[in-house]
């Protein structure tokens, strides 16, 4: 008895463990990816690995074992629906993959098709499409002939990442504190101040904002002291990743700081904060420590589709800063009638977005111990 | 806070300080470190991933911006003057017998492939041979079915050795075509029929055109290709011309010409082609711009089954009320006005052929179809694919239209592949289209408008227009071609009125002053064997 009271006491630290473990390997990739070293494979393996075995102790721990179990069964459907509704939504869409401006040859035409397998029947085709899938194969692309779909996506899926996660970043590191310091200078000019800063990081669009700061920071205008300071486009050191991701970053920074700043309001009330300045704790502990770590769930709660925005968004700063990510097929296949390929595209976005629903979901729990999934 | 902000400016200061070098470091496939010095390398931008670099399979712009410059065909192009003129390549020289039904070409001897291998007779049919060959699946496979028994082979009703080529001498390769072509030579320009190492396909399949398996014999070898991002081109060493001055071309694909533009004023770029058009007006004021004629030729087409274009008259009244010279002052473009549908550059070119432009006598011929009073005109549509460039023509067309005729047009746009579609299956009254020529010859644009073309969207069909172009792409004389051509023009054009010719293209790009000899012609064909730098970007030429 006594064994297995000191075995649960030591629990809660071994989840420490895993948690300070992801956010050491995640700093060491981070430092070796900005300082331009390699990435060995195995470094991934072992981040990979780590979260895994964190993640299935949380569950465990977290009861949550058949709350998950489910959700993977409700994902597998999901992205079933999805792989099916895009089949056919692309069969009706008029146009085919292989009219062009010049047209071809009638004969040359079908035989083309039927190297693709177009000429078979919808329903041969579906389940041929179903059957690779499931074996991991997505086929090659029409356009880029001689490509399969799986190795397009892994060339371009970790630029892809990469762009979208250090904006994340950006838009936390640069949200979460603004929001906390609008919030204890309620009502003050650096208050009102930040907040339309905020709304208008919100609402402008991303293809003004990129030209805006390459015109600043690329160009100098109109300060001229910053010509040259920041490279226009491309993407190959940490430099070149500066404007785009200020600029995907922006908006979910400004999200994320309104956010904070209303959900600190609500908590800066509660009578535990009383309590905490009572005991004459500092101000930057009651509003980090205190205060901070209770606004957080709302913030949590956007993350989810905040991530949706960051990834879909990518497309526009892709294009505008030159670089060779993902985002520009997810578009221009559509416009190819590249079926494989768009298939493949809309197959990861959906994989990605459930699973990071899924980990916002759970981190609710980690955050506040009184929410239980079931 | 505070801490934040600074941390923040703190890093961006850093990074800046990072000096960022203008020569480039490339990675290949090998993992060998390449380092392209900025004063030996042309730097450009493709605009796109090239779908394929087997110039067998490529159909587009941008695979054969680059296999031009790894590959030559057995015949090439001088652009010095302003006909483009067919000059050797592979093949030292070439004739003809009955009346160009039949000819033979001499083949350069001493060519070696990027392996050591030499270049024989034997490549070329091999090339042919996969190109028509149905399972290689290639999009222009048609471009060689005037051989004779061509298209049977590539139908698979008859075995390669039925096909009119034959290799007649240690050097020299025989033709035999179904009928007289006269422009033969023009189609072994073009890249789809370049020859091709056979035994390299074999080995590798699909892969063959990776880096380090690809085997050419052009002026330039393909070093490294990064998907999405960069090619890069080394001079080959055993050209058998003269050998480039460039030692290496770095080929971007970047999508927005804005950023493209960006890079160039920061110096990182030699040339940007296909300037926004609605930048024109700026970007012509600049001493980079340089601009020339292309053999695109633009269009409207009319639906002669559908009413009311099935009425003559209304279709010769909206044919000349069309001002094509106000839409291209409107477009900025330096675009050459057409009323006849050969563009200037090509034998056949005529400004007096076609419906000029005449307000009163459009107004003439909409009286004689029966609409006196224009607001009796039933419901018109122009269509078009959605592009700001269509949309702005269409506008000036309805425009001109409403005050030259009276009558109320309306427009709608649809996604390319949906327009196509449309095209197809049911040809609007009034939609526009565009062709570019795959060789300048004047067959090219002529045989478009036959009643067997596939690209006939406006369904013309004339047994005299047919039979007209057949016999002027059998003759050699450019004079006696001209003149069949003219009077086909004016069957289609003045009688028939199927289509509305509205301009000639033009190619704009920006060029770094330390660029000399750019290519720049009708035929949108970007070979850098010629291409000096001077040693490095001007200072001046970084544009604040």
């Amino acid at each position: 008895m006594s064994g297995a009271a000191s075995l649960s006491s030591r629990l809660p630290s071994l989840g420490r463990v895993f948690g300070v473990g992801i956010l050491v390997i995640g700093f060491i990739l981070i430092a070796l990816d900005l300082s331009m070293q390699p990435i060995e494979a195995w470094m991934w393996w072992l981040l990979i690995g780590w979260s895994t075995v964190a993640f299935v102790y949380a569950v465990v721990r977290g009861q949550m074992v058949l709350y998950v179990f489910k959700r993977l069964l409700e994902a597998v459907f999901v992205v079933w629906v999805i792989a099916t509704m895009t089949f056919l939504l692309l069969r009706f869409l008029p146009g085919g993959p292989f009219d062009a401006e010049k047209a071809l040859p009638p004969d040359i035409k079908a035989n083309i098709e039927a190297r693709y397998g177009l000429n078979k029947p919808i329903f041969e085709q579906y389940t041929t499409y179903l059957r690779d899938t499931a074996v991991g194969d997505l086929g090659e692309s029409y356009k880029y002939l001689g490509r399969p779909v799986s190795r397009m996506i892994a060339e371009t899926l970790p630029v892809s990442f990469q762009l979208g996660f250090y904006s994340l970043l950006f838009s936390f590191v640069i949200g979460i504190p603004l929001g906390v310091f609008a919030a204890s200078k309620h009502n003050s000019w650096l208050d009102n101040g930040l907040m339309i800063f905020a709304i208008s990081g919100v609402a402008l669009p991303s293809f003004i904002v990129g030209p805006i700061l390459i015109l600043i920071f690329s160009f100098g205008i109109p300060i001229a002291a910053f010509q040259g300071l920041l490279p226009p486009a491309l993407w190959e050191s940490p430099i070149y990743y500066l404007l785009p991701v200020i600029t995907l970053g922006l908006r979910p920074a400004a999200i994320i700081a309104r956010m904070t700043r209303s959900s600190m309001l609500d908590v800066i009330q509660a009578d535990f904060v009383r309590t905490a300045r009572a005991k004459g704790l500092s101000e930057q502990v009651v509003l980090y420590k205190h205060v901070l770590k209770n606004s957080l769930i709302p913030v949590l709660t956007i993350s989810g589709p905040l991530i949706a925005g960051v990834l879909s968004g990518s497309f526009i700063v892709e294009i505008v800063f030159g670089i060779p990510g993902m985002g520009k097929h997810l578009v221009q296949s559509v416009t190819n009638r590249d079926y494989p390929l768009i298939l493949g595209l809309t197959l990861v976005f959906s994989a990605m977005l459930i699973v990071a629903n899924l980990i916002v979901d759970l981190l609710y729990t980690v955050v506040d111990p009184r929410i239980k999934l079931s | 806070m505070f801490k934040f902000v600074a941390l923040f400016l703190i890093t961006l200061g850093a990074m800046s300080c990072t000096k960022t070098t203008s020569d480039l470091s490339v990675t290949t496939a090998s993992g060998e470190k390449l380092t392209l010095l900025e004063s030996e390398t042309l730097r450009i931008n493709i605009v796109s991933e090239p779908p394929t670099l087997d110039w067998h399979r490529a159909t587009d712009t941008t695979s054969n911006w680059v296999n031009v410059n790894m590959m030559e065909g057995l015949v090439e192009y001088d652009f010095t003057n302003k006909e483009p003129k067919l000059v050797p390549a592979l093949a030292e020289k070439w004739e003809s017998s009955e009346k160009s039904r039949k000819w033979k070409f001499t083949l350069r001897q001493n060519v070696k492939w990027s392996d050591g291998q030499p270049f024989t007779a034997q490549n070329v049919l091999d090339g042919w041979q996969r190109l028509l060959n149905r399972e290689t699946t290639a999009e222009y496979a048609y471009f060689l079915f005037g051989i004779k028994n061509a298209k049977a082979f590539n139908e698979g009703k008859l075995a390669f050795d039925q096909v009119g080529v034959k290799i007649t001498g240690p050097n020299e390769i025989s033709v035999e075509l179904e009928r007289p072509m006269s422009y033969f030579p023009s189609l072994l320009t073009h890249a789809s029929t370049y020859p091709i190492r056979i035994d390299v396909v074999k080995k590798f399949g699909d892969a063959w055109t990776q880096p380090q398996n690809i085997v050419t014999l052009g002026p330039f070898n393909l070093k490294s290709w990064q998907h999405d991002k960069m090619i890069v081109l080394e001079r080959n060493e055993s050209y058998f011309g003269p050998k480039p001055t460039l030692k290496y071309i770095a080929a971007y694909m970047l999508q927005e010409q804005a950023t493209a533009i960006n890079l160039f004023d920061s110096g990182k770029l030699d040339s940007v082609h296909q300037l926004p058009s609605i930048e024109l007006r700026k970007l012509r004021g600049r001493k980079e711009y340089r601009e020339a004629g292309s053999l695109l030729l633009y269009y409207y087409g009319m639906n002669a089954k559908k009413p009311p274009m099935d009425n003559l008259n209304v279709r010769k009244a909206i044919a000349s009320a069309i001002d094509r010279q106000e839409l291209v002052t409107m477009l900025a473009g330096g675009q050459t006005p057409l009323t006849g549908w050969i563009v200037p550059g090509v034998i056949g070119y005529d400004k007096s052929v076609g419906m000029p432009f005449d307000a009163a006598k459009a107004k003439e011929y909409l009286k004689a179809a029966g609409y006196a009073d224009p607001s009796k005109f039933p419901k018109l549509e122009i269509k078009f694919n959605t592009n700001e460039d269509h949309q702005r023509i269409a506008e000036n067309v309805q425009a001109q239209l409403k005050r030259n005729l009276g009558i109320t047009v309306e427009l709608k746009n649809e996604e390319w592949k949906v327009y196509l579609n449309t095209l197809k299956s049911d040809p609007p009254e009034l939609f526009r289209f565009g062709w570019l020529a795959d060789y300048p010859d004047p067959d090219n644009f002529m045989s478009i408008l036959a009643s067997y073309s596939e690209n006939n969207h406006v369904h013309y069909n004339n047994p005299k227009f047919d039979a007209l172009i057949n016999e002027a792409g059998a003759l050699e004389d450019p004079a006696a071609r001209a003149k069949l051509y003219l009077e086909a023009q004016k069957l289609v054009l003045e009688q028939d009125t199927a289509v509305i010719p509205f301009y000639a293209g033009v190619t704009q790009m920006l060029v770094s002053d330390r660029v000399e000899n750019y290519p720049i012609n009708v035929m949108w064909r970007y070979q850098y064997k010629n291409v000096r730098l001077k040693s490095a970007v001007p200072k001046d030429a970084v544009k604040k």
